[in-house]
C-alpha cells in the first residue's frame, strides 16, 4: 500500500515537471532530461529520489532564474503540497 | 573584426566604393539571421512560451532583412537617399517584434523579475537616451522635421528594448541561456549608439552609407546571430532518450 502510494507520488511528481517544462517549450524539457541523462545517469521520475540532480540541471541552464521553474512546479503540485515526501522534494529543489 | 576592418579599408577607396561593400555586407548579414530564426523557430515548433518567442524574434529578422534590402534597392538601384523611406517602416517593425519576444521569453521567469528591477533598468534606459533627446532638441540642422523626429525614434526604441535585455542577463545571470542575453544586450547597446550616432551624422549631414557608425549596425547583427546560434547549440535535438524506468509505460507493459 505504502509503496503504491510512493509510486504514485513519484510519477505525479515526474509528471508536474515535465508538464511545468513542456509550458516553457518541448526543447527545455528535452534539454533537462538529456542533461540529467547525461550528468547523473538519472531519469525524470528519479529526481523524486534525487532532487538535488534536478536542482543543478535547471541552476545550469537557467542560473538564478531556476526559482521560478521551482514555483511553477510548486504550483503544479498545489494539491499535494500537505504530503510530507512532496513538500521534502520542493524544498530540496529551491535551495 | 573582419567586416569592421574590410569597411574601414573600403573607405580608403572612396565613398563609392564603401556604399557598395556596406550595402552588399548588410544583405548576408541580415540573411543569416533569418536563416538562424528560422531553424531555431523549428526547433522549438511554437510549444510553450519560448517556442512562440522564437517565432516573433523570426518577425524581427524577416523585417530587418527586407528594411535592409529596400535601403540597398533604394541606394543603388534607384540611386535614391534611402533614409527616410518605406525600408525605415520595416526597421521600426522589428522593434515591437523584440520587445514581445523579450517579454514571452521572460514570461515563465516572471516571479523572478522584482520591481526594483524594472525600475533600475528604466532608469538607465533612461540615461542612455539622454544624448540623442539633447542631439534632437538643440539642433540647427537644415533636414525636415519629419526626417529629425524619424531618426530619434530609433534610439528611444533601442532604450525600450534595453530594458527586457537587461532584466534578461540579471534572470540568467550564471545559467548557459544568460550568453544568449548577454550578446542581445551588447548588441542592442551597439544599435543604441548606432542609431545616436546615426542622427548626429544625418543631422550634421555627414552620414553616408559605408560610414564607420555602420560597423556598429552589422556588428549588432552579429552578435544576435551568435546568440541565436547558441541557444541552438544548447537546445539542439539528440537522439531520444529512452527512459527504462519509464513508470507509466511499465505499468501498461503490466
Amino acid at each position: 500500500m505504502n509503496l503504491d502510494k510512493e509510486q504514485l507520488r513519484k510519477a505525479l511528481v515526474s509528471l508536474s515537471v515535465e508538464r511545468t517544462l513542456l509550458k516553457i517549450g518541448e526543447p527545455v524539457y528535452e534539454k533537462v532530461v538529456k542533461q540529467l541523462s547525461k550528468e547523473y545517469n538519472c531519469y525524470l521520475p528519479d529526481c523524486y529520489e534525487h532532487p538535488e540532480y534536478l536542482n543543478k540541471v535547471l541552476k545550469k541552464i537557467f542560473g538564478d532564474s531556476y526559482l521560478s521553474i521551482v514555483d511553477a512546479i510548486k504550483k503544479e503540485l498545489d494539491d499535494q503540497l500537505m504530503e510530507k515526501p512532496i513538500e521534502t522534494f520542493i524544498c530540496a529543489i529551491s535551495e | 573584426m573582419i567586416v569592421g576592418l574590410g569597411i574601414l579599408v573600403a573607405t580608403f577607396f572612396g565613398k563609392e566604393v564603401v556604399k557598395m561593400v556596406t550595402d552588399f555586407t548588410y544583405i548576408p548579414v541580415a540573411g543569416i539571421l533569418v536563416v538562424l530564426s528560422i531553424t531555431i523557430s523549428t526547433r522549438f515548433r511554437s510549444t510553450g512560451n519560448h517556442g512562440k518567442a522564437w517565432l516573433l524574434f523570426l518577425g524581427i529578422a524577416i523585417s530587418w532583412f527586407i528594411a535592409e534590402t529596400i535601403w540597398v534597392i533604394n541606394e543603388l538601384v534607384y540611386h535614391q537617399n534611402p533614409f527616410p523611406s518605406s525600408a525605415d517602416a520595416f526597421y521600426l517593425l522589428g522593434y515591437p517584434f523584440l520587445f514581445l519576444f523579450s517579454i514571452q521569453y521572460l514570461k515563465p521567469f516572471k516571479k523572478s523579475i522584482s520591481k526594483k528591477m524594472i525600475i533600475s533598468t528604466s532608469i538607465i534606459a533612461i540615461l542612455v537616451l539622454i544624448p540623442n533627446l539633447y542631439m534632437t532638441l538643440h539642433n540647427n540642422s537644415s533636414e525636415n522635421k519629419f526626417t529629425i523626429m524619424l531618426g530619434a525614434i530609433y534610439p528611444i526604441a533601442d532604450a525600450i528594448v534595453l530594458i527586457p535585455a537587461m532584466i534578461g542577463i540579471v534572470l540568467f545571470f550564471r545559467g548557459e541561456v544568460n550568453f544568449l542575453w548577454t550578446l542581445l544586450l551588447i548588441g542592442i547597446l551597439f544599435e543604441v549608439i548606432a542609431d545616436t550616432g546615426f542622427q548626429y551624422f544625418t543631422l550634421d549631414n555627414s552620414y553616408y552609407t559605408g560610414h564607420p557608425i555602420d560597423i556598429l549596425f552589422i556588428w549588432s547583427y552579429i552578435l544576435f546571430s551568435f546568440g541565436i546560434y547558441n541557444h541552438i547549440q544548447i537546445f539542439k535535438k539528440k537522439a531520444k532518450i529512452k527512459d527504462p524506468k519509464n513508470l507509466f509505460d511499465n505499468k501498461l507493459e503490466n
